[in-house]
């Protein structure tokens, strides 16, 4: 992966300042619908170049053939993170190497709509983006019942959680974010304490899809967005271990492609 | 028959084709795109050594196959998965009469299966009663993700479906198999969504459903099916090639499906000629589930569950008889072929254990 950034910091003439590793900071954020891992850490991203207010982003996904609806996605959400970032007034996306990369960059960068870039699709690519979120969110729920099982709590506790229940308790002073959560039990007899990480992985996805609204509602649901029964919390914990199984078994054709793709345009250099 | 520490193992391979993607038979970007992404699929798992070139894979003939899938005894039976994609292809990707070529021939080696589309109506209704009637099909293979002139996939929910699944009840044509797999360039993702299964397994419990590939990259919707609807059977293609390069990840699969179907419904299918049983047979039987994945799944992938899953859990779908098979393979055509005929007769029958 090369990173080109022919001009360092991108002043722009109300003085704020974008740099690269903000830009890749941003892009951070934006996922894999199907994987539900970064762009940044699944290292799609080609180059990030800053011209003043314009930013440009170069990225290839594992296949030619990846889903366009996907691929739609993830530029859209580049362009709109990267935007987000004071100093940057436009972002241009460029997915490169893929069979629908001229409608993908023209919707994206023209700003169309996905029915407008793609007239013959059939189905909605919003629908398809609410379905994986919800998947994400399963198999997120999965990462953050291990840590609460894990940190001691019983299943009764782990399934009335709320968010107004935990408490943070930030790992450095000078840092508002918390490094962990203190979590008391249902009788207030003890509080564990639980890595931040996995439940605010999981607050953000619940947050998205809309299942947690205000911090009174229940946390951990049904892959059919109900509340969960303790009576069948082992079931639901291995529905969700088994939407975890299913994007990394996505994951593993994604990097298998890749691996695969680049052998393929190695050979030729070596002939 | 895989020698797995002296034990004999019969293996049937519940999932291959004979397909012809030469350049003349493609009519349409559609087909040159469809087999450029299987080859995609079977670079990135098989062994280097093993890859095949693009022209000898877009058209290896029928001997080669019966030397691929017979002469090492990788496989000892084979079922055909016809793929139509007449839209693409002059005169079709990978058809039942394409496929018949072989099981005609070999009929002891083979079973052939058909195939319906609801979208042709009348017209296909009367296709299908036609293969029944010429080969005697016990099986269809369905493709949901088709395209037909503007239609770009079908439902097996969709009333249409439901009557082409009534006259396989009537037609005693028993099993169904549905790919559900990996997008397939061009094809539209949507139409492979799995949970069209749920309606029709439920509705028509005395057919099998066979969820070919068991939804990759919905193995999470087609589980959970599955464990609801005791005629819904899993079919290892595409899964099975993890062994090669991906044993950890093949491992999880595995025991979620172990845990999930459990050992009588999963079938072992190498997707040939995507995957060559030559070597995915040998992967797969050896493969070994994690310590982990056994302690947190309980479930194990022992000789009697790789029995079921390489062959006598497809041989009690299509009413076969694996001793009598044993025998006949003693001195059938392709045992002469290719002088297994001690490999038939050696190793001691089941009245041993």
């Amino acid at each position: 992966m090369s990173v080109d950034s022919p001009s360092a910091d991108g002043n722009d003439p109300d003085g704020h300042n974008t740099d690269e590793p903000a830009v890749r900071e941003a892009l951070q954020r934006v996922t894999d619908p199907e994987l539900d891992r970064s762009i940044v850490e699944l290292e799609y991203i080609d180059s990030i170049e800053l011209d003043g207010p314009s930013v440009t982003v170069r990225f290839t996904l594992p296949t030619a053939w990846c889903s366009p609806a996907f691929a739609w996605m993830m530029a859209i959400d580049a362009r709109d993170a990267v935007e987000s970032l004071p100093g940057v007034e436009t972002a241009r996306i460029v997915l490169r190497e893929h069979m629908h990369e001229d409608e993908i960059n023209r919707g994206v960068n023209e700003r169309l709509s996905f029915s407008a870039a793609f007239p013959d699709a059939d189905g909605d690519v919003e629908a398809v983006r609410a379905e994986l979120d919800e998947k994400a969110r399963v198999a997120r729920q999965y990462d953050a019942v291990e840590a609460l099982l894990e940190a001691g709590l019983e299943p009764a506790t782990i399934v009335s959680l709320r968010p107004r229940d935990l408490e943070s308790v930030p790992g450095q002073p000078d840092e508002s974010a918390a490094d962990a959560y203190a979590i008391y039990a249902a009788d207030r007899s003890f509080a564990v304490t639980v890595p931040a990480e996995p439940i605010d992985r999981l607050l953000e996805k619940a947050r998205e899809t809309g299942v947690v609204i205000d911090p009174d509602d229940v946390l951990c649901r049904t892959p059919e967005r109900e509340p969960i029964d303790v009576a069948s919390f082992d079931l639901v914990h291995k529905r969700g271990r088994l939407a975890r199984v299913n994007m990394s078994s996505q994951g593993g054709i994604c990097d298998g492609l890749r691996e695969s793709r680049e052998r393929r345009l190695e050979r030729p250099a070596d002939d | 028959m895989y020698d797995h520490n002296g034990e004999d193992v019969f293996v049937i391979d519940a999932h291959v084709h004979l397909w012809d993607a030469r350049e003349e038979n493609i009519t349409h970007q559609g087909g040159e795109e469809f087999i450029q992404c299987f080859y995609d699929y079977h670079t990135t798992f098989t062994p280097e050594e093993r890859e095949w070139g693009i022209e000898e894979y877009r058209h290896y003939g029928a001997d080669r196959m019966l030397e691929d899938l017979f002469a090492g005894a990788a496989a000892d039976m084979a079922i055909f998965q016809p793929t139509y994609l007449t839209d693409f292809y002059d005169e079709g990707f990978n058809t039942t009469h394409q496929n018949a070529e072989l099981a005609t021939e070999y009929p002891e080696r083979f079973v052939l299966n058909g195939s319906f589309d609801p979208r042709d109506g009348e017209a296909g209704m009367d296709h299908l009663e036609e293969l029944h009637e010429t080969y005697d099909i016990q099986g269809v293979k369905l493709y949901t993700a088709e395209w037909r002139g503007e239609s770009k996939g079908w439902r097996l929910d969709d009333e249409e479906a439901f009557e082409f699944l009534e006259k396989c009840v009537e037609l005693g044509i028993e099993n169904v198999h549905p790919h559900k797999g990996p997008t397939i360039r061009p094809l539209n993702r949507d139409a492979f969504d799995v949970k069209d299964v749920d309606d029709a397994a439920s509705s028509f419990p005395d057919l099998n459903f066979i969820v070919e590939h068991v939804g990759l990259p919905r193995l999470d919707d087609f589980c959970w099916i599955a464990a609801q609807e005791p005629n819904v059977y899993g079919g290892l293609a595409v899964a099975a090639p993890f062994a090669q390069n991906r044993p950890r990840k093949f491992s999880e699969i595995l025991s979620e499906l172990l845990w999930w179907l459990g050992e009588d419904r999963l079938l072992f299918g190498s997707d040939y000629a995507i995957w060559n049983p030559d070597w995915l047979v040998e992967a797969v039987m050896e493969a070994e589930l994690t310590q982990e994945d056994r302690m947190e799944y309980g479930v194990e992938w022992d000789l009697e569950t790789k029995r079921k899953v390489m062959g006598e859990n497809a041989a009690e779908l299509y009413d076969i008889d694996l001793e009598a098979k044993r025998r006949t393979f003693q001195d059938d055509e392709i045992s002469q072929q290719f002088d297994l005929e001690d490999h038939y007769a050696s190793g001691t029958p089941a009245a041993a254990d």
